[in-house]
């Protein structure tokens, strides 16, 4: 990661440099995993898929899955671990799972989860529509 | 030396265009060309020679510098890299004459049989021809019916003309020796052979003609070269034909073989590919010389030759045509355990890695694991510097590698690596920036795995919190033994550190200790208090214990770290002193601060009432895994204090308990002696399908059990109550009521194979007693206990019994690792998608709905997988919200409440619920409203309608026993249904592997023991490792199979006996009084007289006809209906067939010997039949096969004859009936032994067996048929044959199975990797340049 151009900014918030490196960390996510999806227009793709969300009720479960929430988090952890806006209020955490954790709690996690059915179609679901179970809420701590 | 590049480096980089990462979507697997060979090597190689007097490579020899570096001096003269840097370059060989590819030689063989020798045309009529053309060109065909099209195919070319040429092709064969392809045209010549042969005899020099000519690699090259493009569609050929032959070898780069110096540089050790090289180039060039300069033909062959067989020997040098090879070829490199497949691709090394030996800490919590600092100080983390963290990590920086919380590594952000040990740390903590990596030191509270071998299911790998700690072993609370199955007596376990921030994630979410309390093969707790535990919670809990006030604070103040803040509850008795029980520690325990002896089926583990299962379902597995950490803590300190040891005293018999035992054991004797009497009288009364001998030993081996049996409830009535073995099996922390009656009265019978001790000797176990002895003693008896000790003899006994364990031991667990192994292979990519299918990787469909009911296994909470425990929880509804007043419901709104609130919820979005939940919910309530009923009606109240509760005392009593108000059904309901659905199984779960494991796990469990009795005593059926192994297999012969055979007149035993008769089979030897030659003068015959009276005793039915007619139906005896003559109804004369008189005296008396063989009654392959009682009802197990035949006898209920035989339910009923018989024999054997496995696992296995419409076994040949995918049928056993096979045909490996995604390192379409994550952009854009407001 070559970010070399913001060490001499203090934190964050003072400039643009945090951006691209989130637009980088959501690139990362679909070259890694997208094989099929056009890699550049994650800005088109926003609207195709509200067409898609308004032709058809999605049929997929409700509740958010323990992989989904677990590769949200990995992914958002990871984001905040290369210094991305964190999108809650703070109270002293400093483990970017911990971060990630208040964040999903708060559902202000800035995903979308694309679910493939078996045909290949897919639906889109936004991490705020899912009902996320709270029995990982104290995984942190350790018990 | 500068480098030739560096001179010439253009002034421009030349534009690359960056695509980013791609990912392989699949592989195609083809054959290379002599020319392609060519093209992509870099050097030819011809010299024979390596290395020149100085020990430089020689130019176009084997280590060519151009094909890379031999070994660490060398460098790559093609692309200038070290022997790190440079992965190698191809090199060719060209051959002089070709030679045949052994792993493709059975293709061409099969390709040879298809072509004309003369024309190279298939050899099939036109019309055939475009028929299978047509049927190749499918392009829905899969590769599995392609080829066996390609071989429908080989079998129809059985042309001897050619229909194109009109040339005589004879048939194709392997030589006997070596690679040799024979033509043999002896049998199609048409008589010019014989003219030939004519012609050539009136010659005077001897010329032997041979119909066979051998077909040299050069001829069939020269005869693949001709073919066809179509001709090579129709054989099934993915490529040209004549690159099944070798022409030009690729030589592999050098790197992949290195050389070694040795003898200070003088020598080199060759790998073996160089050695087979070396000596391939030696032959390859003397037969050059030979051919060129003309020498003798037989030479030139014998040359030609001995380059084939070398180059068999570096293509695979383990094939029979070579005698014995010293060289590993490259076949050898690819396949079995250490082979590149599964050694290097499968199965990776990882750096950051530790292992020690483990030791216990109770102190620790459970989801812990304490890592010696030494080991802390190499495992590193790589974090990124960020505002929260860069003050920790200067301060780390500044420790450096050698003090604890330091780091070894820092990675600037242009990718330079920093090590700490030879740098100034001040300058670089002072520089440390945001985005730099610092490979920092483990700390308190990172996520590692931790993993003990065998790792036989998931919770063999969970991961824990680190906790640093000095000394030198890994550490963790012995409540998490059981899953990792460890003890402490020198086991070690590895540690691994997850090295991204994603991987930590996941692996805390998803193998976190919390997250894995409960087992998927039963949903049964599997992290759980044992051993010194359950001890110190027993000897608390008595009954009569109460503490006082400061005994009860000291054991409240063990609980924790002095952390907690504890109420104390109200105390059992407050005068005249105030004193608390054990149990109310407990309340505190689980509820410190506001809430029976307990042993180890209230806190061990393999329950699902207990008190942790209880709080991991109703409350969380947090709430559960605290707990066990108090009680960790508590009882480690408790029984520090109390104290508690084991001492000879306590297993000294008492003497009330050895004249008992002593009574008992000569009343045992005496009694076994009365039955060997008996026995040698012949006065025994049979068991049923019992022979003598064998029942005797069954009712001594039961007499002696009962001894033993007795000794022991003796033994544990007289023991006192602090005997310390006593308290230990019954708090069930260790040791069971059979090794303390061991120790302290009679160790018991001793077993070798399921039977007494067997003779060692002659009629006899040991010279000691006498021949044929049978008495206990003599067989295996050991009437002492380990107190008293053991006799000369019954040591030895004991040994030979303990022998058989270690035995058994060792072979199972290799047996039931490989059987793991092909389950996991089996079912590894099978998994639960969006829409509720189970399917594997490409696809297909396995089931609709996971189990019929998507629920996950590992979170059933009732018995026999079903979803809720609804006693128990109704119950907590019907305490946690009592009815306060309310009303009670009648039977009929109850009812009407739980009906509404169904169809309400099927008609909400949720999917609703399964029938079978359904059922389960009503029956509950039904039962629910029984009781109410009963209580109604006791009071006598009306039964159906309820009054007000304050109308009279009887229905304020009848309502608060039995009364359910409308607010409690309603929080039940609501609990039921959301519970309900909090346990179905989420999409992504990689179910077949969780499968896999709850099968294969318990094998190893599974005593090989194989023979256990299946109701009816004499009846034995193959139970434990083999008969899953048959199961798995689909065996189509099985050892015991037997057909449970229900009666239309179950209730009678005489009916039984009548379908047994007619079951049984009954030869005619049997059945007659006589067989006589009667000599007459007239016509000499044989009469067989049948015994009318055993016939009518045994209601078998048969006749003298009938007799007549299975004697005519027996295939050897082949008489006319006109030589067996009925006389009267028992009465059979029977006359030879032969005229001939001189044979007439043999063949009546071969008649003789065959008629008392000949079947006249029963099925053939039924061995034998026994009745057998349950309750009141008879029913028949059938020993033997042919269920067809069973179900057809008159008097069987042939709905409901079942057979354990998996291969002939599925012949005579079907798909779907052989499905419910593979889940039910498992679950059965399963059973048998003890084991509870969830009904789903077995579901999916069964259902993967049949889906494609014929039973497949777990094996290479089933599972061959069910994958398509080739690098994991390369994976798994025969590696080298399905890769060759996959390049002949051209097949192509869609990446997307476990196994291939592994091999290719990509994320496989399971769990965590079946979704995708997308950046919503929507939020990000808008920057705001002030902090957030506080409200918003």
């Amino acid at each position: 990661m070559a970010d070399d151009d913001y060490n001499d900014v203090d934190m964050g918030y003072e400039d643009e440099p945090p951006e691209p490196e989130i637009e980088e960390g959501a690139e990362e996510e679909l070259e890694n995993n997208n094989e099929d999806a056009p890699d550049d227009v994650v800005g088109a793709e926003g609207e195709e898929k509200d067409q898609e969300k308004t032709q058809r009720a999605r049929k997929t479960s409700k509740y958010m899955t323990k992989y989904e929430r677990a590769r949200i988090l990995g992914t958002r952890a990871l984001q905040i671990s290369m210094n991305a806006p964190v999108m809650v209020e703070l109270e002293g955490e400093t483990d970017p799972l911990e971060i990630a954790m208040k964040e999903l709690r708060a559902r202000k996690i800035p995903f979308t989860i694309r679910r493939y059915l078996p045909d290949g179609s897919y639906e889109d679901w936004g991490v705020d529509e899912l009902i996320v179970e709270d029995s990982w809420k104290r995984q942190v701590g350790g018990g | 030396m500068a480098r030739p590049e560096e001179r010439l480096r253009c002034t421009k980089e030349p534009f690359i265009e960056d695509v980013g990462t791609r990912r392989i979507k699949s592989i195609r697997f083809s054959m290379f060309s002599g020319n392609e060979v060519r093209q992509s090597a870099e050097a030819q190689v011809w010299n024979s020679r390596i290395y020149d007097q100085d020990m430089r490579p020689v130019p176009n020899g084997l280590l060519d510098t151009r094909m890379g570096a031999a070994n660490k001096l060398g460098e790559c003269t093609t692309c200038h890299g070290s022997f790190a840097e440079c992965p190698g370059h191809f090199g060719y060989l060209k051959l002089v004459l070709p030679v045949f590819n052994v792993g493709f030689f059975n293709c061409i063989l099969d390709v040879l049989k298809c072509i004309c020798k003369r024309c190279s045309r298939v050899l099939l009529m036109e019309k055939d021809r475009r028929e299978f053309l047509k049927k190749m060109r499918n392009p829905k065909a899969d590769p599995l019916q392609k080829s066996a099209i390609m071989k429908k195919v080989r079998d129809k070319c059985k042309l001897s003309r050619c229909p194109w040429c009109g040339f005589i092709n004879g048939v194709v064969k392997k030589g006997k020796a070596g690679l040799i392809i024979l033509h043999d045209c002896s049998k199609t010549l048409d008589g010019s052979a014989e003219q030939i042969r004519s012609a050539l005899s009136h010659k005077k020099e001897k010329i032997s003609i041979s119909a066979i000519r051998m077909l040299d690699a050069a001829t069939v090259l020269f005869l693949f070269r001709r073919m066809i493009d179509e001709d090579c569609k129709l054989l099934n050929l993915g490529d040209r034909p004549e690159k099944l032959i070798v022409t030009e070898i690729a030589v592999p780069p050098v790197p992949i073989r290195p050389s070694v110096f040795v003898a200070g540089g003088r020598m080199s050790n060759e790998d073996s590919i160089t050695v087979i090289l070396k000596s391939i180039a030696n032959t390859n060039s003397i037969l050059k010389e030979t051919l060129q300069t003309g020498g003798q033909f037989t030479k030139c062959y014998e040359c030609w030759q001995l380059l084939q067989l070398q180059v068999v020997e570096y293509i695979n040098s383990d094939s029979p045509s070579l005698s014995d090879s010293q060289h590993r070829g490259l076949v050898q490199r690819l396949k079995g355990k250490t082979g590149r497949f599964r050694g290097n691709l499968s199965g990776k090394r990882t750096e950051y890695t530790g292992r020690t030996v483990i030791s216990p800490d109770p102190n620790l919590r459970i989801t812990e694991v304490a890592i010696p600092i030494l080991m802390a100080r190499v495992l590193t983390y790589p974090e990124r510097v960020s505002y929260y963290n860069i003050e920790k990590l200067r301060q780390c920086i500044r420790n450096g590698p050698h003090k604890h919380p330091g780091a070894n590594f820092i990675i600037q952000p242009d990718g330079t690596k920093l090590h700490l040990k030879y740098c100034d740390r001040r300058i670089a903590a002072r520089d440390l920036k945001y985005g730099c990596v610092v490979e920092r030191h483990l700390e308190d509270g990172d996520i590692v795995l931790f993993n003990r071998q065998p790792s036989l299911h998931r919770m063999s790998i969970m991961s824990h919190r680190a906790r640093i700690m000095p000394w030198r072993t890994l550490r963790f609370n012995e409540s998490v033994c059981n899953p990792y199955n460890a003890d402490f007596d020198g086991d070690e376990m590895n540690l691994h550190v997850p090295q991204t921030e994603e991987a930590r994630t996941e692996a805390l979410m998803l193998m976190g200790v919390q997250n894995n309390l409960c087992t998927p093969k039963n949903g049964e707790i599997l992290v759980a208090s044992t051993q010194d535990f359950l001890t110190s919670s027993f000897l608390v809990t008595r009954k009569d214990n109460f503490y006082d006030r400061s005994s009860f604070t000291l054991l409240c103040s063990y609980l924790g770290d002095a952390m907690e803040n504890i109420d104390l509850p109200t105390p059992a008795l407050i005068k005249p002193i105030e004193l608390w029980t054990g149990k109310q520690l407990f309340s505190v325990l689980v509820r410190p601060n506001a809430s029976t002896k307990v042993g180890k089926t209230t806190l061990g583990n393999g329950n699902k009432d207990g008190m942790f299962s209880v709080l991991v379902r109703d409350y969380n597995s947090h709430a559960a895994a605290s707990c066990m950490n108090r009680l960790a803590k508590f009882s480690a300190r408790f029984i520090g204090n109390h104290g508690f040891s084991i001492g000879v005293d306590d297993v000294q018999p008492g003497e009330h308990l050895n004249q008992q035992k002593k009574k008992k054991i000569d009343e045992g004797y005496k009694e076994c002696h009365d039955l060997i009497a008996s026995y040698s009288k012949g006065a025994l009364t049979l068991q049923p399908g019992c022979n003598a001998a064998q029942t005797l030993e069954l009712k001594i081996t039961g007499v002696l059990n009962q001894i033993r049996a007795t000794a022991g409830n003796v033994c544990m009535d007289t023991l006192h109550w602090r005997n310390s073995p006593l308290i230990m099996s019954q708090s069930g922390s260790k040791g069971s009521p059979i090794n303390i009656s061991q120790m302290v009265a009679c160790v018991g019978q001793q077993s070798v194979g399921g039977r007494r001790a067997p003779n060692g000797f002659i009629d006899r176990t040991l010279p000691h007693f006498p021949i044929n002895s049978k008495t206990p003693a003599a067989k295996g008896f050991v009437a002492n206990s380990f107190y008293t000790g053991l006799t000369a003899t019954e040591f030895f006994f004991h040994t030979m019994g303990g022998r058989e364990g270690l035995v058994d031991t060792a072979v199972k667990t290799a047996e039931t690792g490989y059987m793991s192994r092909r389950l996991m292979k089996g079912l590894e990519d099978l998994s639960v998608f969006y829409d509720q299918t189970v399917r594997n990787a490409s696809g297909g469909i396995v089931q609709f709905l996971y189990g019929d009911d998507g629920m996950d296994p590992a979170k059933m909470e009732g018995k026999d997988g079903k979803p809720l425990n609804l006693d128990q929880l109704f119950m907590k509804v019907m305490a946690t919200c009592p009815q306060r007043g309310h009303d009670t419901l009648s039977p009929g709104e109850i009812l009407q409440i739980l009906n509404d609130k169904l169809s309400e919820h099927d008609a909400s979005s949720d999917d609703g619920c399964s029938e079978k939940f359904k059922q389960l919910l009503t029956k509950f309530l039904e039962d629910r409203i029984q009781l109410l009923k009963n209580t109604r009606r006791s009071l006598h109240l009306d039964e159906d309608r309820v009054g007000k509760k304050d109308a009279s005392i009887e229905e304020c009593i009848a309502a608060n026993i039995s009364g359910i108000s409308a607010k409690q059904l309603q929080v039940f309901l609501d609990t039921c249904l959301s519970r309900y659905h909090s346990k179905k199984i989420e999409a992504g779960a990689s179910i077949g592997a969780i499968g896999a494991q709850s099968i294969g796990e318990p094998g190893t469990q599974m005593t090989l023991k194989t023979f256990h009795f299946a109701g009816v005593a004499s009846m034995n059926v193959t139970l434990g490792v083999p008969r899953i192994k048959e199961i798995i297999n689909a065996s189509k012969k099985i050892s015991t199979p037997i057909i449970t055979a229900e009666l239309l007149s179950g209730k009678d035993v005489l009916s039984a006996r009548i379908v047994k008769g007619s079951m049984e089979k009954a030869v005619l030897g049997e059945v007659s009084e006589s067989i006589k030659i009667v000599l007459k003068s007239s016509q000499p015959n044989l009469v067989v007289k049948l015994d009318m009276q055993r016939i009518e005793a045994l209601h078998m039915g048969i006749s003298a006809d009938s007799v007549q007619l299975s004697i005519l139906n027996h295939p050897k005896i082949k008489l006319k209906s006109e030589h067996v003559r009925v006389i009267d109804k028992a009465k059979l004369r029977i006359y030879p067939a032969g005229i001939d008189k001189c044979k007439l005296q043999y063949e009546l008396h071969n008649l003789k010997s065959m008629l008392p063989k000949v079947i006249v009654k029963g099925i053939p392959t039924v061995e034998r039949a026994v009745i057998n009682k349950i309750g009141d009802r008879y029913n028949l197990l059938v020993e033997g096969t042919n269920l067809l035949a069973v179900m057809g006898t008159p008097g069987v209920d042939a709905m409901k004859t079942k057979s354990n035989h998996i291969m002939e339910v599925n012949r005579t009923l079907g798909i779907e009936a052989a499905r419910k018989s593979i889940i039910d024999e498992i679950q059965y054997t399963m059973k048998s032994h003890g084991m509870n496995i969830d009904l789903r696992h077995m579901m999916l296995l069964a259902d993967l067996m049949t889906y494609k419409g014929e039973i497949l076994g777990i094996t290479r040949y089933g599972i061959a048929k069910m994958k398509s995918s080739v690098l994991m049928l390369a994976s798994f056993e025969k590696t080298a044959e399905h890769l060759f096979n996959a390049s002949y045909s051209g097949r192509e490996d869609q990446i997307e199975g476990v196994s291939e995604c592994i091999i290719m390192g990509i994320p496989m379409q399971l769990g965590t990797g079946i979704l995708k994550v997308r950046q919503r952009l929507d939020y990000l854009p808008e920057f705001k340049y002030q902090p957030d407001p506080i409200l918003s």
